[in-house]
């Protein structure tokens, strides 16, 4: 059998961060969202980018 | 790119009669109660019926408010939404008897502080949770379900709801799906 190690520490730690989340105020949340937008925009452009370049590649009916 | 300079264009398009009584819906909406998550676009649930011109058809163009803000220079769509200060924006009309009660009972809210702060309303949680049922797409059941294991959602009110707008069927099927008992059974009359 296996040995795994006991990660139970860092699943508490996640849920109380997101404990703490779910208290802050509507700004905060806001605010959160705004940087995550920001820091996940270069992903977007290269999903859309993909996209396009799946659609073109597609041989047209 | 911030939401509040969004939402003090919205307010003036509200104090200038291009929209009438306004609130957010949505993701953004939600993030009021539960944990936020990254979206795309702001919904902002619109009524038309106490303007002056509004129409007696029951036919709504948006026509009025893309032309208002053109002219103010916000003319870049994104799928169904218009950027405004960076946020895609997507105006939704009162179009049900639930998003008329929706917009009719949604709450103020302030976003930051002091002189930097902007007024706004956000739909109440139980609302919230009646509209994710009624569009019914996997992200909005997945969304109700966060809103019951925060315990963010006044179970009685909510149950009341689902009954007055002939929702208690998809929530029956709802918390099936889910594998949760239906809160509503303990609410319920004899």
């Amino acid at each position: 059998m296996k040995n795994y190690p006991d990660i139970s520490d860092i699943l508490a730690r996640k849920e109380a961060r997101r404990r703490e989340i779910r208290r802050l105020t509507f700004g905060e949340k806001i605010a959160m969202v705004e940087k995550m937008r920001e820091r996940l925009a270069p992903l977007k452009r290269m999903r859309e980018e993909q996209r396009e370049r799946t659609k073109s590649s597609r041989p047209s009916s | 790119m911030a939401i509040k300079q969004t939402l003090e264009v919205i307010n003036i398009m509200e104090a200038d009669g291009i929209i009438g009584r306004y609130a957010i819906g949505g993701a953004v909406a939600a993030f009021n109660y539960i944990e936020p998550t990254v979206t795309e676009d702001l919904d902002v649930l619109v009524s038309f019926t106490e303007l002056p011109d509004s129409p007696k058809s029951g036919l709504i163009t948006l026509a009025p408010i893309f032309s208002y803000l053109k002219a103010r220079g916000y003319s870049e769509h994104q799928k169904e939404s218009l950027v405004i200060e960076g946020w895609p924006v997507q105006f939704l009309p009162v179009a049900s008897d639930l998003d008329a009660e929706a917009i009719a009972q949604a709450r103020d809210v302030e976003i930051g502080e002091g002189e930097g702060s902007v007024r706004t309303r956000i739909l109440r949680a139980e609302h919230l949770v009646a509209m994710c049922l009624s569009v019914g797409r996997p992200k909005d059941l997945l969304r109700i379900a966060q809103f019951l294991e925060e315990n963010v959602v006044d179970v009685p009110i909510l149950c009341g709801l689902l009954r007055h707008h002939c929702l208690t069927e998809a929530w029956q099927a709802f918390c099936r799906r889910a594998g949760i008992a239906d809160p509503c059974d303990i609410h319920r009359k004899p």
